[in-house]
C-alpha cells in the first residue's frame, strides 16, 4: 500500500486533472471494462485520447464553451469519457438518472437547456426522439452503442466513434485546440449540475464547481488513504451524486481505476471479479447479501454449519476489536487469525469484499447487528453522512471510531452548527453554489451566513463527538415538557427486533410517548412453530402474551438504549400495544414504498391512542379494511396496552465513570 | 367473442403501447425456400396435404393454426427431421433431395423447439458453443489437447458466443448451468444457441409459449432485432396472435394438415375462412 499522493493544489478542473495523470502514471489503469466476457483495461493515457478525440469532435459539431450537455445511461466508460470532454471544453455534463420517466427526463433536458446529448443506446435514443418535441432546445444526440440504430436516418443523430473520428480531423487543423480549451478552464466554473432525484416536488439542478468539487474530494482521499493502486466498481447510478463523488471525483484525484460491470444483473460477479478497494452500498444491499448468505449457511452441511456458527461467534466477540486497534488478548487473536483462514476470508471473497479496505454505507439507519456483522469479519464498513448540496461528504466515521447508531464527526474543513430547532447547518468547501435558475429555493436551502440547511434534524453525541441523524427535522416534535421527540429514530431502533415490522410511536405534545407494534408475521410464526404454538390468524398471533412479553423486552432495551441520551431521554415508549392488523398500503396507512403516514394512522386509530394515554389496560378496536380485490369490511378485536420500565437518563460523565 | 380471440386481446394492447410493431410493409422478392406440394403422412394419418408456399429472403414468416394443424411437421421438414411422400422443396435455388437434419443444419438452417431442448447440466455459454460445432474446423485429438490452431479457433469462435450472448443480454447467466434457469431465459439460450450456428434461415417453434407478457415483450424484441441486424429470415410458430400480426411479414395457415391461408397479417385476419377455423368469430 503506498501513501496517498495528492496532485498540485494548481489543478482545478478534472480535465487538468487527467492530465497530470497522463504524466505521472500514463500507464497505470484508468478504466476497466467488461467486453465479451473479458475485463478491458485503458490507462490514463487511453483514457486521456479518447477524452480529446470526443472533446474535438463536440467542438466540431458546435458545441460552444459553457453549455450543458446531458448524459443519459448506465456505468458506461464512454459516458464519464463524455462527461470530462464536456468539462474540458468548459461545458457542463448534467448527467440524467437512465430510468426516470419520460417526463422527468423531458423538464430537466428543458430546465437545463441542452443542446447536446449524449446517451448509451437505442432505448435512450427512443426515449430523447419522444421528448423532442417538447424539449426545445435538443439539437443533436449522441449514442454510445450502435445497436438496433442502423436503419434510423435522423440527421442529428450520431455514432460515438463517427464523432471522435471527427473530432481527430477537427484536431489535424486545429493541433493546439484542446490544450488552449483545458487550459481555459477554471476553478470557478461549474463542473456538473446534478439533478436531485425530485422525491419532493420537482427536481432541482444542483450547481457545483470544479473547485469545490476538487477540493472536497482531496480531503476525503486524505481521509481515507485513498491512492491510484485503488479499484472501485462504477456500479450506481451516475447522475447520483454518490457515483459522481466517489468513483468520478475521487479516482480523478486520487488517480484510482473505476471498473464498468458489464451490465446491471452482473454487478454481483463483477464486483467478485475486480475485488475492489473502496466500496460503496446503500444498508439494504449489505442486509439482503447477509441474508442470502444466512440461508445459505442453513442449507450447508452439518459439519460447515458447525464451524460457520462457531468463528461468527467468536467474530463478535473479538472481531470489531481487533478491526479498531484495541487491545485483544492473544490467544483470542490466534483463533481469529484460524477463523479468517477458514470461514472470514472464503466468505470476504464470496461476496466480492476481499479487497476493501474502506467500504461506506449511508442513506438510511443501519441495524446495530448488520453492522457489527461486517465489521467483526474484518470488513472496515463505515458510515458517512452527506447529500447532493455537500457533494455528498458532511460527515464520516474515522478508522478506529466506529459506532452503529451515529454518523461520525465533521469531516476534515466542513463545518457543522445545529440549528435552535434541532436542524444540522453545514458549510463545506464542496458546497454547492446554488440551485441552477431556482433562486428561490436556493435562498431557502442557505442561511445568511453561507450554511447549508439540511433538512434533517440531529445532535452531537455528547460521549463520541459524533453526529446523530435522528429525522426529518420537520417530523420532529417535541414532548410536553419541551424535550426533544424523534418518532423515526425510536421507530428504527424498535424495527431492527426481528419481531418487529413496523413500529409508529406517538409523543408529540404529550407527557410520555407510546407505541402501535406490528409483528412480523415470518419471524413470529416460525418462532410460534418452532415453540409448538398454536395459532389461527395474524390477530391471534398478535395478541399472544409470549408475544407481548418478548416485544416488551424489546421496548424495554430500546429505552434503555434512548436513556443513554440525554436529548432522546424524553422518548422513551412508556406503554404500547400490538396491533391486530397489518398496516397496509391498500387502507392508506402506508406509502407504496412503505412508509408510515402519521396523519391516516392518527385518524383511523385515534380511539388506540386515547386508551394508550388514559390508563387502560384493555380496549376495544374496529377498524375498516381494504381486502385485496377492493371490497371492504371491518376487523374488530380487543386489544391489550403493556406498560414498559423507562430508565433515568444516564449522564455521560457517570457512563465514563462506569466504564 | 371465441376463447382464442380473447387471449390474443392484451397483446394488441402492446401496439398502443409503441412496443413491438413492424410498423411499414416491407417488400421481399428474392425466394429462400419454396415448398410444393408438400404431403405427410404417418400411416394413415395425414399431417400435410399438398402444402405450397415459400419463404422470402429477409423476411419474418409466421406458421399458424389450432392445435395438430401440422406447424411442427411443416418445420420438421423443412429442417429435414421428416421426409414427405410426396412434393419438392427447393432451398436457394437447389432442389433438395432426402437429407439429414445436420445437412440442413450446414446449410444453414437453425431451429429451436417447442419444449426446449438444451443440455441441462451444462452452462449457458457452453450450450451456445455446441452452436459452433459445425463450423469448428479442427479435430476431436486436437481439441483434447487444446494447442495451437486449435486454441486460436476456439478463441474466435468464444468470442462470437460472447458477441450474441452480448446481444441478447444474457451476460449474467453466462455460467449458469441451463437447468437451473427460468423458462423464459431457457427459451433465450436457445436462441443464442441457435444463433451461434449463423443461419440464413431460422426457423422457431413457439418462441413465446408460456412466457409473461414482458417476457414476449422481449422475445419479440430480439426476434426482431436478430432479423434487422443479421438480416436472418425467420419463419416462426406462434399461438399468440397479437405477436404474429405485429412482428410478421407474411402469414401462412394451416388447418388439419391443409393450407387455408397465405398473405400479409392483414389479409390473413380478415379472410373468413381462418376466421371460422382459427381465430374465432365474435357473436
Amino acid at each position: 500500500m503506498s501513501t496517498t499522493n495528492l496532485p498540485p493544489e494548481s489543478l482545478d478542473t478534472f480535465p487538468k486533472l487527467l492530465a497530470h495523470h497522463v504524466e505521472v502514471r500514463g500507464d497505470r489503469p484508468a478504466m476497466r471494462e467488461k467486453d465479451y466476457g473479458i475485463w478491458q483495461t485503458s490507462t490514463w493515457k487511453e483514457v486521456a485520447a479518447e477524452v480529446r478525440d470526443f472533446a474535438c469532435g463536440l467542438a466540431a459539431l458546435g458545441l460552444q464553451r459553457g453549455e450543458r450537455v446531458a448524459i443519459v445511461g448506465d456505468n458506461r466508460p464512454r459516458l464519464y469519457w463524455a462527461m470530462t470532454a464536456a468539462q474540458a471544453l468548459g461545458c457542463v455534463p448534467v448527467p440524467l438518472y437512465q430510468d426516470s420517466v419520460a417526463e422527468e427526463m423531458a423538464f430537466v433536458l428543458d430546465h437545463a437547456e441542452a443542446r447536446f446529448a449524449v446517451v448509451e443506446d437505442q432505448e435512450q435514443v427512443d426515449k430523447l426522439l419522444d421528448l423532442k418535441e417538447r424539449c426545445r432546445t435538443l439539437e443533436t444526440i449522441i449514442y454510445d452503442d450502435p445497436r438496433g440504430l442502423r436503419n434510423y436516418d435522423q440527421p442529428f443523430l450520431h455514432d460515438y466513434e463517427a464523432v471522435q473520428k471527427e473530432g481527430q480531423t477537427f484536431l489535424k487543423s486545429h493541433p493546439d485546440f484542446y490544450e488552449q480549451a483545458v487550459a481555459a478552464g477554471r476553478g470557478s466554473d461549474i463542473s456538473v449540475i446534478l439533478y436531485t432525484s425530485g422525491t419532493t416536488g420537482r427536481s432541482k439542478g444542483v450547481v457545483l464547481t470544479a473547485a469545490g468539487c476538487i477540493n472536497a474530494a482531496r480531503d476525503t482521499v486524505a481521509f481515507d488513504h485513498l491512492n491510484d493502486r485503488d479499484q472501485v466498481l462504477a456500479y450506481l447510478p451516475p447522475a447520483w451524486v454518490g457515483d459522481h463523488y466517489l468513483n468520478y471525483a475521487q479516482g480523478l484525484v486520487a488517480g484510482f481505476c473505476m471498473a464498468c460491470p458489464e451490465s446491471a444483473d452482473t454487478v454481483e460477479q463483477d464486483l467478485r471479479e475486480i475485488g475492489p478497494t473502496f466500496y460503496f452500498a446503500p444498508p439494504r444491499v449489505f442486509e439482503n447479501l447477509l441474508t442470502r448468505v444466512m440461508i445459505r449457511m442453513e442449507d450447508a452441511g452439518r459439519m460447515k454449519r458447525a464451524l460457520f456458527h462457531h468463528f461468527i461467534a467468536l467474530a463478535k466477540r473479538h472481531g470489531e476489536k481487533i478491526l479498531n486497534g484495541e487491545k485483544v488478548p492473544l490467544p483470542a487473536r490466534l483463533h481469529y487469525a484460524l477463523g479468517e483462514l477458514l470461514i472470514y476470508g472464503p466468505l470476504k471473497n464470496v461476496l466480492g469484499f476481499s479487497n476493501i479496505r474502506v467500504a461506506y454505507t449511508a442513506g438510511e439507519a443501519i441495524g446495530p447487528d448488520l453492522f457489527s456483522f461486517y465489521r467483526s469479519i474484518g470488513l472496515n464498513l463505515k458510515q458517512l453522512y452527506g447529500q447532493t448540496e455537500a457533494f455528498l461528504y458532511v460527515t464520516a466515521q474515522p478508522d478506529g471510531a466506529i459506532f452503529a447508531d451515529t454518523v461520525g464527526p465533521a469531516i476534515p474543513n466542513v463545518d457543522i452548527r445545529i440549528e435552535e430547532g434541532g436542524e444540522v447547518l453545514f458549510k463545506s468547501p464542496g458546497q454547492f453554489q446554488g440551485y441552477y435558475k431556482d433562486d428561490e429555493n436556493t435562498a431557502e436551502a442557505l442561511t445568511p451566513d453561507g450554511y447549508v440547511r439540511t433538512g434533517d434534524a440531529g445532535f452531537f453525541d455528547e460521549a463520541t463527538g459524533h453526529l446523530k441523524i435522528i429525522d426529518r427535522a420537520k417530523d420532529v416534535g417535541r414532548m410536553q415538557d419541551g424535550s426533544l421527540f424523534a418518532p423515526k429514530y425510536v421507530e428504527n431502533k424498535l424495527k431492527f427486533f426481528p419481531f418487529i415490522k413496523e413500529a409508529v410511536v406517538f409523543g408529540h405534545e404529550r407527557p410520555f410517548a407510546t407505541a402501535f407494534i406490528n409483528i412480523d408475521m415470518e419471524a413470529v410464526g416460525n418462532w410460534a412453530e418452532r415453540n409448538s404454538i398454536q395459532y389461527g390468524s395474524y390477530q391471534e398471533l398478535a395478541a399472544l402474551p409470549q408475544i407481548y412479553a418478548v416485544i416488551g423486552e424489546n421496548v424495554e432495551q430500546v429505552n434503555r438504549d434512548l436513556a443513554q441520551d440525554s436529548k432522546l431521554a424524553g422518548s422513551q415508549v412508556r406503554r404500547f400495544l400490538v396491533l391486530h392488523k397489518e398496516l397496509d398500503a391498500d387502507d392508506g396507512e402506508l406509502t407504496r414504498t412503505r412508509k408510515v403516514r402519521r396523519r391516516i394512522v392518527n385518524e383511523r386509530y385515534a380511539e388506540l391512542i386515547a386508551a394508550l394515554y388514559d390508563g387502560r389496560t384493555e380496549v376495544h378496536a374496529s377498524v375498516e379494511v381494504t381486502f385485496e380485490d377492493g371490497r371492504k369490511g371491518r376487523l374488530d378485536g380487543d386489544l391489550t396496552i403493556a406498560d414498559v420500565e423507562t430508565f433515568p437518563p444516564v449522564q455521560p460523565a457517570i457512563r465514563q465513570a462506569a466504564e | 367473442m371465441s376463447a382464442v380471440a380473447t387471449a390474443a386481446a392484451p397483446n394488441q394492447n402492446q401496439q398502443e403501447d409503441g412496443g413491438v410493431t413492424q410498423n411499414t410493409a416491407r417488400v421481399f422478392d428474392e425466394v429462400l425456400l419454396e415448398v410444393k406440394d408438400i404431403s405427410l403422412a404417418f400411416g394413415g394419418v395425414k399431417a400435410l396435404t399438398n402444402i405450397s408456399f415459400d419463404i422470402r429472403k429477409g423476411e419474418i414468416r409466421a406458421i399458424i393454426g389450432p392445435n395438430g394443424a401440422g406447424k411442427t411437421s411443416m418445420l420438421n421438414v423443412i429442417n429435414g427431421f421428416y421426409h414427405p411422400q410426396d412434393g419438392t422443396i427447393t432451398y436457394k435455388g437447389q432442389v433438395r433431395r432426402k437429407m439429414r437434419p445436420h445437412n440442413a443444419a450446414k446449410q444453414g438452417i437453425a431451429r429451436t423447439f417447442q419444449n426446449v431442448a438444451l443440455f441441462k447440466g451444462m452452462s449457458t455459454l457452453d450450450n451456445i458453443m455446441t452452436g459452433r460445432l459445425l463450423k469448428m474446423r479442427t479435430n476431436m485429438l486436437l481439441q483434447a489437447i487444446y494447442w495451437g490452431p486449435n486454441q486460436r479457433e476456439e478463441i474466435r469462435h468464444r468470442e462470437y458466443c460472447e458477441q450474441i450472448i452480448d446481444f441478447l443480454e444474457i451476460q449474467a447467466i453466462r455460467k449458469t448451468p441451463v437447468g437451473r434457469l427460468p423458462y423464459g431465459l431457457q427459451k433465450r439460450v436457445e436462441l443464442a444457441r441457435a444463433l451461434a450456428m449463423e443461419p440464413e434461415l431460422l426457423l422457431l417453434d413457439e418462441p413465446m409459449a408460456g412466457m409473461n407478457v414482458e417476457e414476449k415483450e422481449d422475445m419479440c424484441r430480439f426476434v426482431l432485432d436478430v432479423n434487422e441486424e443479421f438480416g436472418t429470415t425467420i419463419a416462426l410458430i406462434e399461438h399468440d396472435m397479437g405477436v404474429v400480426m405485429d412482428i410478421s411479414d407474411r402469414v401462412v395457415v394451416l388447418d388439419y394438415g391443409r393450407k387455408l391461408a397465405d398473405g400479409p397479417p392483414d389479409e390473413v385476419r380478415r379472410d373468413e375462412e381462418v376466421i371460422r377455423a382459427y381465430l374465432g368469430v365474435g357473436h
